[in-house]
């Protein structure tokens, strides 16, 4: 029998089938925990899946057409597809030829994508007259499902497919780099320092730094126009405050600027129902309000040392890789170090604002769909699928959607009690298929252990340095007000909403997350220690706990406990 | 050294030039030439192209052959009909007994190369050598030893000749099937405590500045056959200096056994350090720069470090031909084919 997936078919696993193809499919835990919502997974999920195809398809990678993927119990699980020897003797001279613009200039090739895609959004606003998040009001049903279908079907779509053909290619070549570390120098990358250093950021600054930036700033100007005492613990009392004196409205009009520039992007990534930045106001004005004592803005600060230690440490590196092959590691390195701050900066135009961008349309019909009787609450748009949509916007009232959001919310409601197998099938064939798609890493790390250091943790030395402090385990980005200045971060990992925490924290532990992910980036920015991929982190740290952080070994001590 | 000059069939190295190519082949023609610069190559001797041919005229082999080759209509497709066809030509070739003339300059050479290095049975080495070089197509045989085994593996390289993956080569190319005439060179052997291949350019890079050692531990076919991943030494050849080596993973090596060669696995404590010293490393570029120069052309090198002689005269050369050096990849080539490599690990 197969195993139903919120009525979603296409991702129905089939025990007996499924495994005897793939040999062993893997839990996706960085994405799919806690389980995502049957919109999100028929509508923006849908189009990763199908991006990684289309990347896979598009490079012409040898070994792999991409990722299938089904649910079980509402959790996500991946696994490559993999190509026959004949296939790979035909793709390989395709994707030699393929891959050299991503190998010679990265980010050029991001750029013209980027801008692309940020057309092709503020296009689709533009062409129907909508500025602010409430304009959506003003669309007719009919205006409002046209918009929802250019949403699923070109601009999702355009974004999955731009995002995987970035992804893909950021993943081979951080992968072919760690492998050429591991060559060439005899030492295992994840636990070199000196690995973390030439990855290390410098010349450009990635949208989240530059979000970053900006907050910090308009807390400057708070500071500057005398409104610190406008921003209470409260953000919907700072709000009132502010709009109730003429500097406090001057404030809030450079704020609103700000907001509609940057502000598409939602509390969750990878989910419609968390509140976007744009939609509420209050959401940034806690982080600013975190912001306002800080006189230098961190990374400023940091951004010389971190260059000159990735220069003077890339130029020691290359001096040991043997002459002849050193131009080439010198350019993958550059290659490498491009796609790391390809992986910082694609989050706002990719998963970030296009998720806005959904989260603003189904919101409009969930509000309309309870208004009219259809369902009994706006949050329950979450548990319909796309084709639902269609089928009850334009007779708007007529159709009583509540029989498909009841069983599946039940449903979902069970899964988010569940604890998920971590694979499903043969666990031995798990490196063959990894080897064969390395972009499936994006989803699966593995610590390894070193008894000799007795440690508690083992993990990957993600960002190099040493710090002992105090532990607070935060789960989500909405916890993130709990946060002492001076404190270690300990998270299941970060995303782009958590990246006021940087400016705090004195050091980052994480379960999930390779050299590559957003905690370890955002680290090695602002040169905090950061240990990460310990899978068990925020079980084992309890907050208040004094933790000692071995960001040059990947190992972490619990002092106290 | 004594020269046997009636033969037809058997040339002594020193004797020979590089025009002697369609003569001896074109190996023994480069250690005759190698020879003449000064370079230390072991005593032997190289067995005519002639003396195949006429081996295949007297015998009837010849004629035999050519009836097989022409019934079999053999397409490149069928890799089986191939091998059955490539089973039935060996079978003619070493079936026939040496024509009486041929068997005596053999054994007359054997017996004067065993006088030369002033002990009986004498092992050798028998290597084909093609007036047009065909790496890596016909047979090698190490650690032959007597008169009688020699000239038992003469026969088996010429057999080699329509081994399966020549008689495919020579089907793709549209050259005749029936006969690839061929000499053989015939060298004592080396006691090697190490072995290998040098390429006086950076065969993966194309870097005519650097030249490349592979090395590993006893004869040099563990490094030729890609077995074990020998140590590297990379030679500034400017300088001729060592600029970078990298230790292998050498888990095996290949060494003489009472008779032919035997696989073995490599101690740790031989694993664990480089198979040749930095002045060896050098001697052996040294070799190969002048080499090069001669020939005027990047070289590929076969050598051997003796064990029981005396630096620098234990670093002899075994074999030498033009590399086949690809022109410098620009660096992006270089990384998409790490790329593609990667996939396989």
């Amino acid at each position: 029998m197969l195993s139903p997936a919120y009525d979603l078919t296409f991702y129905e696993y089939d025990p007996e089938k499924d495994p005897e193809s793939y040999g062993v499919l893997l839990c996706d835990f960085n994405h799919g925990k806690p389980p995502m919502k049957p919109l999100y997974m028929g509508l923006g999920w849908y189009w990763y899946y199908h991006g990684t195809r289309y990347g896979a398809e598009t490079l012409c990678l040898p070994t792999t057409h991409g990722w299938d993927s089904r649910f079980i119990n509402g959790y996500p699980y991946i696994t490559a597809i993999r190509t026959t020897e004949e296939e790979r003797k035909l793709r390989e001279p395709v994707f030699k030829e393929k891959i050299r613009p991503f190998i010679e200039d990265f980010n050029g090739v991001w750029d013209a994508y980027k801008t692309e895609l940020l057309r092709v959004y503020t296009e689709a606003k533009r062409s129907r007259g909508l500025v602010e998040w409430q304009d959506i009001r003003k669309l007719s049903n009919h205006e409002l499902l046209d918009f929802f279908l250019d949403f699923a079907y070109i601009l999702n779509r355009k974004e999955g497919e731009i995002h995987f053909v970035m992804l893909v290619a950021a993943c081979y070549l951080n992968g072919l780099f760690q492998q050429q570390w591991r060559e060439l120098l005899g030492v295992e990358p994840t636990i070199d320092p000196r690995f973390a250093r030439c990855t290390a950021g410098g010349e450009l600054e990635h949208q989240a730094a530059m979000v970053a930036r900006e907050l910090w700033r308009l807390a400057r100007r708070a500071v500057e126009m005398g409104l610190e005492g406008a921003f209470a613990a409260d953000p919907r009392e700072t709000l009132r405050e502010l709009s109730a004196s003429e500097k406090g409205r001057q404030w809030l009009d450079e704020y609103r600027e700000f907001l509609l520039r940057d502000g598409w992007r939602c509390q969750r990534m990878h989910a419609y129902d968390t509140p976007a930045w744009i939609e509420d106001p209050s959401l940034a004005l806690g982080e600013i309000r975190l912001l306002l004592p800080q006189e230098t803005f961190a990374p400023d600060a940091e951004r010389a040392r971190v260059i000159r230690e990735r220069e003077a440490t890339e130029a020691e590196v290359l001096a040991a890789v043997p002459g002849p092959r050193r131009e080439a590691f010198r350019l993958l390195m550059r290659a490498a170090r491009m796609a790391g701050y390809w992986s910082e900066d694609h989050s706002y135009y990719c998963d970030l604002y296009i998720g806005a961008l959904g989260r603003w349309i189904v919101t409009e019909f969930g509000r309309r769909f309870a208004e009219a009787g259809c369902i009994d609450d706006p949050e329950d748009v979450h548990f319909l699928h796309p084709n639902e949509i269609r089928k009850a916007a334009i007779p708007m009232g007529r159709i009583n959607l509540r029989p498909y959001v009841e069983r599946r919310k039940k449903e979902w409601e069970r899964n988010l009690t569940v604890e998920p197998a971590p694979f499903m099938g043969d666990i031995s064939q798990a490196e063959a298929i990894i080897r064969s798609d390395p972009s499936l890493l994006v989803s699966a790390q593995h610590p390894i252990v070193r008894e000799e250091l007795r440690a508690d943790l083992y993990g990957a030395a993600a960002a190099p340095g040493y710090v002992e402090g105090v532990a607070r385990v935060i789960m989500t980005a909405d916890g993130l007000a709990e946060l002492k200045p001076g404190e270690i971060l300990v998270a299941p990992g970060t995303s782009p909403a958590w990246m006021v925490a940087f400016n705090l924290i004195r050091g980052v532990v994480t379960d999930g997350g390779g050299a590559f992910s957003h905690a370890v980036i955002m680290a090695r920015e602002y040169g905090l220690p950061c240990v990460a991929g310990c899978v068990e982190a925020t079980t084992k740290i309890k907050t208040g706990q004094r933790i000692r952080v071995d960001g040059d070994r990947g190992v972490v001590y619990v002092l106290d406990g | 050294m004594i020269q046997s000059g009636a033969s037809r069939y058997v040339y002594w190295l020193p004797t020979l030039r590089k025009e002697d190519a369609p003569l001896v082949g074109r190996k023994s023609a480069n250690l005759g030439e190698a020879l003449r610069l000064g370079l230390r190559v072991p005593p032997g001797f190289a067995v005519s192209v002639r003396a195949y041919e006429d081996f295949l005229d007297c015998t009837q082999a010849g004629s035999r052959i050519r009836e097989v080759v022409e019934q079999a209509g053999v397409d490149l497709e069928s890799i089986e009909k191939l091998e059955r066809l490539s089973a039935r030509l060996r079978e003619i070739v070493e079936s026939q007994p040496l024509p009486a003339e041929i068997e005596d300059a053999l054994a007359d050479a054997y017996r004067e190369l065993c006088g030369f290095c002033g002990r009986e049975n004498v092992p050798v080495s028998t290597r084909s050598a093609g007036p047009v070089s065909r790496p890596g197509q016909y047979e090698t045989y190490l650690n032959v030893v007597g008169a009688e085994e020699v000239a038992e593996m003469v026969r088996r390289v010429w057999a080699s000749t329509f081994n399966s993956r020549s008689l495919a080569f020579r089907l793709r190319h549209g050259l005749p099937l029936e006969r690839d005439p061929i000499g053989v060179t015939v060298l004592k052997m080396v006691n090697a405590k190490a072995a290998g291949v040098l390429f006086t350019a950076d065969p993966n890079t194309g870097d005519r500045e650097t030249m490349v050692i592979e090395a590993n531990w006893g004869l040099g076919e563990s490094v030729v056959s890609g077995e074990v991943t020998p140590d590297a030494f990379f030679l500034d050849k400017s300088t001729g200096q060592v600029r970078q080596k990298k230790l292998g993973r050498k888990v095996r090596l290949v060494t003489s056994a009472e008779r032919g060669v035997a696989d073995q696995e490599t101690g740790w404590e031989r694993q664990s350090v480089f198979c040749l010293s930095d002045a060896e490393a050098e001697e052996i570029g040294r070799l190969g720069r002048a080499l090069e120069e001669h020939f005027g052309c990047p070289q590929d090198v076969e050598w051997a470090v003796d064990a029981e002689a005396g630096f620098p005269e234990n670093v002899v050369l075994l074999q030498a031909r033009p590399a086949v050096i690809a022109e410098r990849k620009p660096a992006a080539e270089q990384v998409a084919e790490m790329l593609v490599k990667w996939f396989y690990g």
